[in-house]
């Protein structure tokens, strides 16, 4: 018999992606980002967000900025949202006063305007997501560490591909 | 050499285990199949390139006149990749086939389905996309399951175009002229990525009902023959079981849970997947008017893959018939071994009806008779029938050699063994136009003839199959086999 060693199970194991359901964002954290960039301003730093590859016109990139793992999963506030209008295959989001740190980001592309990443009834996103470094998970989100870049004192940059 | 392999492969899949009659038999039959020069993997081999339209040629008998237009037929074409191969024959890239027959003539082309999966595993020279028994290897990207849809194993013709069906995701749109890649069909926004079975079955007012199966969830989609969505309604199941095909009535669905149930997260579809005989099988029969008016029935475990179309009699007792075996090893073991030329004997797959009594009784009635890729006759659908057509003839070799007509009304199979040098395809009735009774019409078959090492086509008149085919083609080269087809009329 040529069944293969049982690899590691992951907790959005792939299965998952023949037939159970699956949730990428474990919050609605993202969902509610519905106002323009809100940033804490308190520190020395800002934040150029380039989302590249918009294939589909309209609707808002929404995006939520982590300064912690617990917030990247949803399970704390995060430290900055942001919307914009999409126009065109690129759009920028600035967050400024951050405090330096290590951040991440989770994006989606909010395609009908309802505020909410869109989920068919089992779970999976209908809407385009994207995270920063561009990190992927198999079927769920990728981990903070995939995701997480540094945030320094002054101008810094990330680019995004989202669609 | 190739003897030498084959046995070989048999020594590593079966001789490990202590040998009993049915194995030296088993082993007979393949030093005998290899010594005639017979090979089966051939019929499971990869395709590496699309192939253009070609004509077949006629080596017997005659096309009968008034048979006339395309075969469509789906199935995995391609398993190995430099860099890491499918770990199942389901999990092999889509490849949609069309025999077109006109004026006696019939060409042969095959294409292969231009899916995210095959783009993505193309680049990565590997099969990196997880599976239904595939791993999913580094660089596989996975944003929802239609990233994972191979579109590998049926074909639907629907408003002009076709759609490749897989089970686990969307259907994609095929170009039935030149079975060029049109993309996902999404049959509404906020059901983008849902699962839909490669098992739909017909309404005789025309619409298209079908499951999409989600762990102890499923989707009911209704759907227009234009295409367009008409209803997508959420129902839960008794079982998180493994579903790929159902039944149903003028007035039913009917939805088999075996007991190969989803009870873990894993990598590999099979492997989230627990054989628990223990638990027995149900059917739920839903009203299609009002699908919280539910039924369930008990039955002892079982394993199928397909059913053939039900009906209802006059006293409320619902009969269909599936195709049997005894548990999931070809889907948890064989489906991996056989890509790799590895096969073992299998448990028989044995024709049987099933009827749900509407005292709450359920019974099973095997026939015997080998049975796999049951077909009916389409304009019965939902509504009493006579026949099942079914392929048949095992020993040797993976697949099967025959054909069969099954008549419930007698219990005769009218049944022709083609012999070990040909594997054959799921047959697909074809109406005599003008027609009208159950089977007024042809059969159309495909088989890999081993010897002649070439696909061929075969017309069988359907009430006569014994009689053998009545017409022949064969086409330049071997096609691996496929799955599932449909015929439209030219």
């Amino acid at each position: 018999m040529l069944r293969p060693s049982l690899p590691a199970v992951r907790a959005a194991a792939v299965a998952v992606a023949l037939a159970a359901p699956v949730c990428l964002f474990s919050s609605d954290a993202l969902a509610q980002a519905q106002i323009q960039a809100q940033s804490p301003a308190q520190g020395t730093a800002s934040l150029v967000l380039t989302f590249h590859g918009l294939k589909a016109g309209g609707g808002a990139v929404m995006a939520s900025l982590a300064g912690s793992p617990d917030a990247f999963e949803g399970k704390a506030p995060a430290a900055a949202q942001g919307m914009v209008a999409v126009a065109g295959d690129t759009v920028t989001i600035t967050f400024s006063g951050l405090a330096p740190g290590r951040y991440a980001v989770r994006a989606f592309h909010d395609l009908d305007g309802d505020g909410k990443l869109g989920l068919n009834p089992f779970g999976v996103p209908t809407e385009p997501y994207a995270f920063s470094n561009n990190a992927r998970g198999s079927m769920g989100p990728p981990s903070w560490d995939a995701a997480a870049f540094d945030v320094k004192d002054g101008d810094n940059a990330q680019t995004i591909e989202i669609d | 050499m190739h003897r030498r392999r084959l046995l070989q492969g048999l020594s590593a899949g079966v001789m490990a285990s202590v040998a009993t009659p049915e194995l030296a038999r088993a082993r007979a039959q393949l030093e005998q199949a290899a010594a005639a020069g017979l090979d089966w993997r051939l019929a499971l081999a990869d395709l590496d390139a699309d192939v253009p339209r070609t004509p077949m040629r006629r080596i017997s008998g005659h096309a009968p006149s008034g048979l006339a237009g395309s075969l469509y037929r789906n199935g995995p074409g391609k398993f190995h990749r430099p860099g890491g191969s499918a770990g199942h024959w389901f999990d092999g890239d889509g490849l949609m086939r069309a025999f077109r027959i006109e004026d006696g003539q019939a060409t042969l082309e095959a294409r292969f389905i231009d899916t995210p999966k095959r783009r993505a595993d193309t680049a990565a020279g590997a099969v990196v996309t997880v599976g239904f028994g595939t791993p999913a290897r580094p660089g596989a990207i996975v944003r929802s399951a239609d990233d994972a849809n191979a579109a590998n194993i049926s074909v639907i013709p629907v408003g002009g175009e076709l759609w490749a069906l897989w089970e686990a995701g969307s259907p994609t749109v095929v170009n039935a002229g030149d079975l060029s890649t049109k993309g996902i069909k999404t049959l509404r926004p906020d059901l983008a990525h849902m699962p839909f079975l490669a098992h739909p079955r017909p309404d005789p007012g025309g619409d298209i009902w079908n499951l999409g199966v989600s762990g102890q969830k499923a989707v009911v989609w209704r759907v227009g023959r234009d295409g367009a969505l008409r209803s997508a309604s959420l129902v839960d199941l008794p079982m998180a079981s493994y579903i790929h095909d159902f039944s149903a009535t003028t007035r039913h669905l009917v939805v088999v849970l075996q007991p190969w149930v989803q009870d873990r997260n894993f990598q590999t579809y099979a492997d989230s997947m627990t054989w628990r005989p223990e638990l027995g099988a149900k059917v739920l029969v839903l009203d299609k008017t009002d699908l919280s008016r539910r039924r369930v029935y008990d039955l002892p475990a079982f394993f199928a893959f397909h059913y053939g179309a039900a009906w209802e009699e006059a006293d409320g007792t619902i009969r269909f018939d599936g195709c049997l075996t005894t548990d999931p090893s070809f889907a948890i073991e064989t489906g991996r071994t056989i890509i790799n030329g590895i096969w073992s004997p299998e448990a028989a797959v044995t024709l049987t009806m099933f009827a749900l009594h509407p005292d709450g009784r359920a019974v099973i009635e095997p026939t015997g008779v080998a049975a796999e890729f049951p077909r009916t006759d389409g304009r019965m659908s939902g509504a009493p029938r006579r026949y099942t057509i079914h392929a048949t003839a095992v020993g040797g070799s993976p697949l099967f050699h025959g054909l069969a007509v099954h008549d419930w009304k007698t219990g005769r199979s009218d049944r022709y063994d083609f012999g070990p040098a040909h594997l054959v395809e799921e047959a697909v009735f074809v109406p005599r136009p003008g027609g009208a009774a159950e089977l007024d019409g042809w059969l159309i078959q495909p088989s890999v003839n081993l010897r002649a090492k070439a696909t061929e086509l075969h017309v069988f008149k359907a009430l006569h199959v014994a009689e053998g085919p009545i017409c022949t083609w064969r086409a330049d080269r071997a096609l691996p086999v496929s799955l599932h087809g449909a015929f439209v009329p030219a």
